[in-house]
């Protein structure tokens, strides 16, 4: 396990998140307080909260209502960095809340490569205040501390059992670069993307919730493989479709044309009949016609 | 008892006829296309714009020299149809002369 500080251009102190901009929430206390308990929890949870650790429903509304008012305090660019450092799922337009969410399944200890801030923002997700003049070090002590000593230690043995478990099922590289989810409103929870390694997923969750994780994300990855490759082939016969049916639009046209065409040569021919008809009863018709002068015989 | 030209009665009525029947089918059936198309569903909607994107896409090279050719048999259709009466007023003057 790495315990190497966080890499950053200015390592000393950590940038706290800002504390002027809160959002306003409207008596959230009453609204919260309407939820049912188990709901409640899950949210908690949700928000990095353990619900076991507050005595009373109202202690977990309050906890609940001043970790939102943090979240919504917190630099959106801070709390970017940790969902890409993370290498969770999450949309470019995900509002700040959703991201919370996502910052609060990272449970690795792990900090190298995240930034300073993305660093203040995770500490302030798991429950630490986070000083101005706390030091990279000092913060990171202060959230292995606040790991606990029983915590550390399962973690180490999950991480032992991990590192043999992989090393029987053969190191995956994780992926490189990480990608946001295509900005959709209403995303979901989409499934991850190959975090990493199964060793990681044991560390975090344990043997059975490791590798349940590791079997999910290798179902899902396939699922989504097999969806893309049905996406493709409609796309396909979509573009079939299309294609048949400008050929049937454009000859219908000219089929009509056609028509349009052949009925005006009837009827140009026609009138060029008539016309002759015409000049001919006019000009010659008549000519024959003409009567010679009747002759009077006169008696003798 | 009046004089009937009988070419001349069959090319009037069956122009009447004939364009007084294709407009009244040609009306209804635009009639008909634009009630349906004036529907409020999303289906309609979307049909509406595809259609006026096929409108859009249509390839004239197609059949281009087909609208042209029609083009000039209509100028030529009008040309005669002037003879016609230019031809009309001849005979009519020649029989007041006579």
């Amino acid at each position: 396990m790495s315990q190497t500080p966080p890499t950053s251009s200015s390592p000393e102190t950590v940038p706290l998140p800002p504390q002027g901009a809160i959002v306003p929430v409207n008596a959230p206390s009453r609204q919260l307080g309407d939820l049912p308990t188990d709901e409640l929890n899950h949210l908690a949870e949700n928000f990095g909260l353990v619900p076991e650790d507050f005595k009373s429903k109202q202690h977990l509304i309050a906890a609940l209502h001043e970790r939102r008012q943090r979240i919504a305090a917190m630099d959106r660019d801070a709390m970017l960095d940790v969902v890409r450092w993370g290498r969770r799922p999450n949309p470019i337009n995900a509002g700040k809340e959703q991201i919370a969410i996502e910052i609060a399944r990272i449970k690795t200890m792990k900090f190298e490569g995240l930034s300073p801030r993305g660093l203040a923002i995770i500490a302030t997700m798991r429950g630490i205040n986070v000083e101005p003049n706390d030091s990279l070090v000092r913060l990171i002590r202060r959230l292995r501390k606040q790991e606990g000593l029983f915590k550390r230690f399962n973690r180490k043995r999950r991480a032992w059992i991990g590192g043999m478990i992989s090393n029987m099922l053969g190191e995956e590289e994780p992926s490189s670069e990480y990608k946001f989810l295509p900005a959709q409103p209403g995303a979901g929870n989409p499934v991850s993307s190959a975090r990493s390694t199964v060793r990681d997923d044991i560390e975090e969750a344990g043997v059975i919730g490791g590798l349940t994780s590791r079997i999910k994300k290798s179902a899902d990855s396939y699922l989504n493989q097999k969806l893309d490759e049905i996406e493709q082939r409609i796309d396909r016969k979509l573009d079939e479709i299309d294609r048949r049916l400008a050929d049937w639009r454009d000859k219908e046209i000219a089929n009509r044309v056609r028509i349009m065409k052949i009925t005006l040569w009837v009827s140009v021919i026609v009138a060029l009949v008539s016309l002759i008809i015409s000049y001919v009863q006019v000009y010659i018709a008549p000519a024959k016609n003409v009567k010679p002068p009747t002759t009077i015989q006169s008696n003798p | 008892m009046p004089h009937i030209d009988l070419f001349q009665f069959f090319r009037f009525w069956l122009g009447w006829v004939v364009t007084i029947y294709a407009t009244i089918l040609t009306l209804q059936s635009l009639y008909g296309w634009y009630i349906w198309l004036a529907g409020e569903d999303k289906y309609i909607s979307l049909l509406r714009r595809y259609i006026l994107v096929q409108g859009l896409r249509l390839r004239f090279k197609t059949f281009w020299g087909d609208v042209l050719v029609c083009a000039l048999l209509t100028m030529a259709f009008c040309i005669l149809w002037r003879a016609h009466h230019v031809m009309y007023d001849l005979k009519v003057a020649l029989e007041s002369t006579r």
